[in-house]
């Protein structure tokens, strides 16, 4: 009998088996892969995702191995901001939502999950959790409608059972877990983004750079393996045409974004892997929890990889939860309490809003002349760019940027106008050639 | 690394798979899939990548994987069609078009429309509904539809119920009769009457400062003041939630204006010393409400005063909600925290206790009012309040100062507690603190525009506000209680407003709640 069983071993669910763990509490946490392995990602991690690591001791083994910046770049329709996201918002944003704002990082890196998921799982175990791995859940074990354990086939195929006091759903998007309890979905919202992405090498453009035009964005960031990975993404609805020639789209999409881009990846990048993509991206929330089960990372709250946060969202799931259900099993707590406190901050109004902003940028409609107004508003105003990206990232709520009276404030104090940027010459004309699918 | 780049795209795989599929070539179907990235096997555990080949013979099993494969392969929106106005109406918000593109004014606010119209259709529009009957406790209205709907009405703002006070409409008929409906003038040139003066000295004697200025609206007074005093080299704080006549005003006057967080006083301290450490020659204006009108709240006016001294800086404090509705003798916030009378300047608003159109500005200062009658362009260039209006807010400053007074605002409490208590043992949340404003928070502003329609048709009369009043994301209804409501009728209008919040859950099947974090 264990107090947890985790199913899932990756952001969501080796941190909190770590966590857990290292309270002092009896976990087994397993997982259907093998390690090190990859899942589909384009694993940015924002300053928060790095805070995490770096509360939980792990940062340094991530910095040993991968290229860390401060700062990042944002292109949209050829209006740069860069910027980086200021400690006193995440020493806020951790003292909100935790309640303790130690081991605050500034810093964002781009970590293969080959890389990363290995370091969770290695800590994990090292913490005191019982790992196994290539161990798939094939049945949850129910008695008088409460969930008690698991039933799974380990890596010799034997069939075993475990008990445990609570069962947390750490699976993914397609959670076994939530299927098998039927859960429904909540928040929709379908139209999301097609992402394609690789790995190159044969250059190193420093910070992580985001471009956007129209209705394609594309991404290059430095990660492990002295590569980097590229991605390009645009609207699902133009996905089928995209996928009639992968590579020769994907450079399509580069050129177009940012023509710069396209020429270094053209001209001095090697593509040391296959192209990976998909447009399964669409949002949806899942109930939280339930008798004898809770769910964390992408299996509660699966969102659009557009403004690259997931992984980042099962590190908080995983304090969140971790420090609900400790209270909880040392006896400090009902177990309905825990959940409340957990529930309340996962579908608190910030969180609300913020699952808008995402979906609403998935959709990736042209940016409006008012959009880009705003940015070209936010060149010169460092201080209002940096609590931008900050909100963008979900480190600072989306009502306390878009708010009436800071937005009038920012136009007020503009240094450019759009006077100084191409895209507003012929502003309508552009944003209607932006409307046709490139890949038609 | 040759061999990993020479394979396939995990979606041109699956593409495969699917036609195989098709064909019930399972030979086919398990050799593709072993091709499948580690990526997206990983991911996609859902699917059995290495058991294709023994899904031959079942069939239920067969179908699913096949519509799961499907679903990882069709753009989501194509399953789950929308109805295109409705999530139009319900995904924007009315700052995304504060910029329109080109350069014809009159052609570039028709994206605008669209969405309006869009808003219309699907009855999320509360912005052209009309009265058709005094706005009551009860009240009939008609929206944009030409729909009818009548119900408790928390839609007005009559703190003490005085439109329907006889001797309210009574003052009103005598001076209609006394002086005609029209002030014909600005008060600087023969506008105001001998009633004018009256109310100028009541209301003086209302918040114990001396002198009192008329503003044709509250609005006026707000942006009057601050524009009349502050001047493009001073500096202005404002609390990030002061209302639009004071942040409007502010970006008139001067570029040096800080946001301060919503009450904190020790941040208006902070950036008072900022300030001063560079420059000890301009002046600066701190400016902040009462009651606030969307958060139900109110700041330390005291220490707020105290620090504005220490720094030469001068405070401003707007008391449209709350002077007459609350505080000792309907003397208001400033009358709670024992400041009547040593507020630097005090400003108000009639529109919401008084019972008519109007504002005012207040200070114990001579010069000062008639700086601001010259140099606040509402004042001097707009046409004075009526006679009619002027004896109206003279008589209800009377009536306030009564014990008439205390009686309407023992009665309006009552109304408010029955109110917030119904809400809140329903696990709702009611912002701020017992006033009569009663934000009742719902966050998302899809959920508050669906609730809002079925409200209507439900017998409760309801404002909505959202972006730009509130932040984005913390939408909220904003219920005004009036003196006249019953404890009864606002538990009921509790009951149904309740209902209408989770049905509209159910319809967008959402499970956003409002705790703010
Ligand atoms: C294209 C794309 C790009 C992205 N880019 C970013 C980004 O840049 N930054 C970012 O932060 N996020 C990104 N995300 C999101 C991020 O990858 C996810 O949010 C994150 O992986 C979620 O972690 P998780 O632990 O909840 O689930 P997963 O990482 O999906 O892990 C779930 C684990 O559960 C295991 N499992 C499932 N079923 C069983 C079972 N029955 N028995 C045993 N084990 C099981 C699986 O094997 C898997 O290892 C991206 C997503 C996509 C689709
Ligand atoms: C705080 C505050 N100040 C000023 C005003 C403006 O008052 P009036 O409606 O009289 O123009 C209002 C009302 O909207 C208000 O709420």
């Amino acid at each position: 009998m264990y107090d947890a069983i985790v199913v899932g071993a990756r952001c969501a669910g080796a941190s909190t088996a770590l966590l857990l763990a290292r309270r002092g509490h009896r976990v087994l946490v397993v997982d259907r892969s093998s390690f090190p392995s990859d899942v589909i990602s384009t694993h940015f991690l924002w300053p928060h995702g790095m805070s995490y690591l770096n509360r939980w001791g792990l940062l340094e083994q991530v910095l040993a191995v991968t290229p860390a910046h401060t700062t990042v770049e944002v292109v949209n329709d050829g209006i740069s901001l860069t910027g980086s996201v200021p400690i006193e918002l995440l020493r806020e944003y951790f003292r909100d939502l935790h309640g303790d704002d130690s081991g605050v990082v500034q810093s964002c890196a781009s970590v293969r999950r080959r890389v990363l998921d290995e370091i969770l799982v290695g800590a994990a175990a090292k913490a005191g959790a019982e790992v196994r791995t290539s161990f798939t859940v094939r049945e949850l074990i129910v008695e008088d409608g409460q969930v008690v354990g698991i039933r799974g086939r380990t890596v010799d195929g034997e069939l075993v059972e475990e008990r445990a006091r609570i069962v947390v759903g750490a699976d993914g998007r397609n959670s076994f877990v939530a299927r098998t309890l039927a859960l429904p979905k909540y928040d929709e919202r379908p139209r999301c983004t097609f992402a394609y992405w690789s790995y190159w090498s044969g250059f190193d453009l420093g910070p992580a750079q985001l471009h956007r035009r129209g209705r394609l964005a594309c991404a290059v960031v430095p990660t492990n393996f002295d590569q980097n990975m590229v991605l390009v993404w645009g609207p699902s609805e133009w996905s089928r045409e995209f996928r009639h020639d992968v590579p020769g789209n994907y450079q399509k999409a580069l050129d177009f974004v940012s023509p710069e881009l396209g020429e270094v990846v053209r001209t001095r990048g090697t593509r040391e892997e296959r192209i990976y993509g998909t447009l399964d991206q669409s949002a949806f929330l899942r109930p939280l929890h339930g008798p004898g089960w809770v769910l964390v990372g992408d299996a509660e709250s699966a969102k659009d990889q557009c403004t690259a946060i997931g992984m980042t969202h099962a590190f908080r799931d995983a304090e969140l939860v971790s420090a609900a259900l400790d209270r909880w099993l040392r006896g400090d707590t009902s177990i309905d309490e825990a959940m409340t406190v957990y529930g309340d901050r996962r579908r608190s109004q910030n969180a609300a809003a913020y699952h808008d902003y995402v979906c609403t940028l998935a959709e990736m409609r042209p940016y409006r002349h008012d959009e880009l107004q705003l940015f070209v508003a936010l060149r010169g105003n460092q201080q209002e760019t940096d609590r931008f990206i900050a909100t963008h990232a979900d480190v600072a709520p989306v009502s306390e940027f878009f708010q009436a009276s800071n937005l009038f404030l920012l136009n007020d104090a503009a240094k450019e106008s759009s006077a100084d940027h191409a895209v507003f010459e012929d502003f309508a004309e552009t944003s209607r050639s932006y409307q046709q699918n490139l890949f038609a | 690394m040759t061999t990993e780049l020479d394979q396939r795209e995990d979606g041109e795989l699956i593409g495969i798979i699917l036609d195989a599929a098709h064909r019930g070539d399972f030979e086919t179907m398990a050799r593709t899939a072993s091709e499948v990235s580690e990526m997206t096997r990983n991911w996609a555990t859902h699917i059995p990548w290495d058991d294709l080949a023994s899904l031959e013979g079942a069939d239920d099993e067969l179908a699913r994987v096949v519509a799961d494969l499907t679903e990882m392969w069709e753009p989501a929106h194509l399953r789950n069609p929308v109805d295109p106005d409705e999530e139009y109406a319900l995904d924007k918000n009315a700052y995304d078009f504060y910029r329109p593109a080109g350069r014809n004014l009159l052609t570039r606010t028709e994206d605008f429309y669209g969405w309006v119209q869009a808003r219309r259709r699907t009855e999320t529009w509360q912005y052209s509904r009309v009265l058709e009957a005094a706005p009551d406790s009860v009240a009939q209205i008609t929206n944009d539809l030409g729909r009818r709907a009548r119900g408790i009405n928390f839609n007005s703002q009559d703190y003490l119920s005085f439109n329907t006070h006889p001797a309210i409409r009574e003052a009103a008929a005598k001076a209609m009769h006394d002086y005609g409906p029209h002030s014909a003038g600005s008060p600087m040139v023969l506008g105001n009457t001998r009633i004018s003066d009256d109310l100028e000295a009541a209301l003086g004697d209302l918040v114990g400062l001396d002198h009192v200025t008329l503003f044709p609206t509250g609005w006026a007074a707000g942006f009057g003041a601050v524009v009349g005093l502050v001047r493009q080299s001073d500096h202005i704080l404002i609390d990030r939630l002061a209302h639009s006549c004071l942040q409007q005003g502010a970006r008139a006057a001067t570029r040096n204006v800080v946001r301060y967080e919503h009450l904190n006083v020790e941040a208006v301290r902070r950036h008072l010393a900022e300030i001063r450490a560079t420059d000890t020659r301009n002046g600066i204006l701190v400016v902040t409400d009462g009651l606030f009108s969307v958060d139900a709240d109110w700041p330390d006016l005291v220490t707020l005063q105290r620090v504005c001294r220490e720094h030469d800086a001068t405070l401003l404090v707007d008391v449209a909600h709350d002077l007459g509705s609350m505080g000792p003798g309907g003397t208001g916030v400033l009358g709670m925290q024992n400041l009547l009378g040593s507020v630097d300047i005090v400003m108000g608003a009639f529109s919401k206790t008084f019972c008519s159109n109007g504002g005012f500005v207040a200070s114990n200062s001579p010069a000062l009012k008639q700086y601001v009658k010259m140099f606040g362009g509402s004042h001097f260039f707009s046409n004075a309040l009526s006679p009619v209006q002027t004896a109206v807010v003279r008589e209800a400053t009377r009536i306030i100062r009564s014990d008439e007074g205390d009686a309407l605002r023992a009665r309006l409490f009552t109304a408010i507690h029955a109110l917030r208590d119904e809400l809140t043992g329903r696990g709702l949340t009611c912002m701020g603190e017992p006033s009569p404003i009663v934000p009742l928070l719902i966050g998302n502003e899809k959920l508050a525009r669906t609730a809002n329609r079925l409200l209507f048709d439900r017998g409760v009369l309801a404002f909505m506000v959202e972006f730009p009043v509130t932040p984005t994301g913390s939408s909220r209804f904003r219920l005004q209680v009036q003196a006249g409501h019953r404890p009864e009728e606002a538990r009921e209008a509790a009951r149904i407003i309740e209902g209408a919040i989770a049905d509209s859950r159910a319809y967008l099947s959402s499970a956003f709640g409002s705790a703010p974090r």
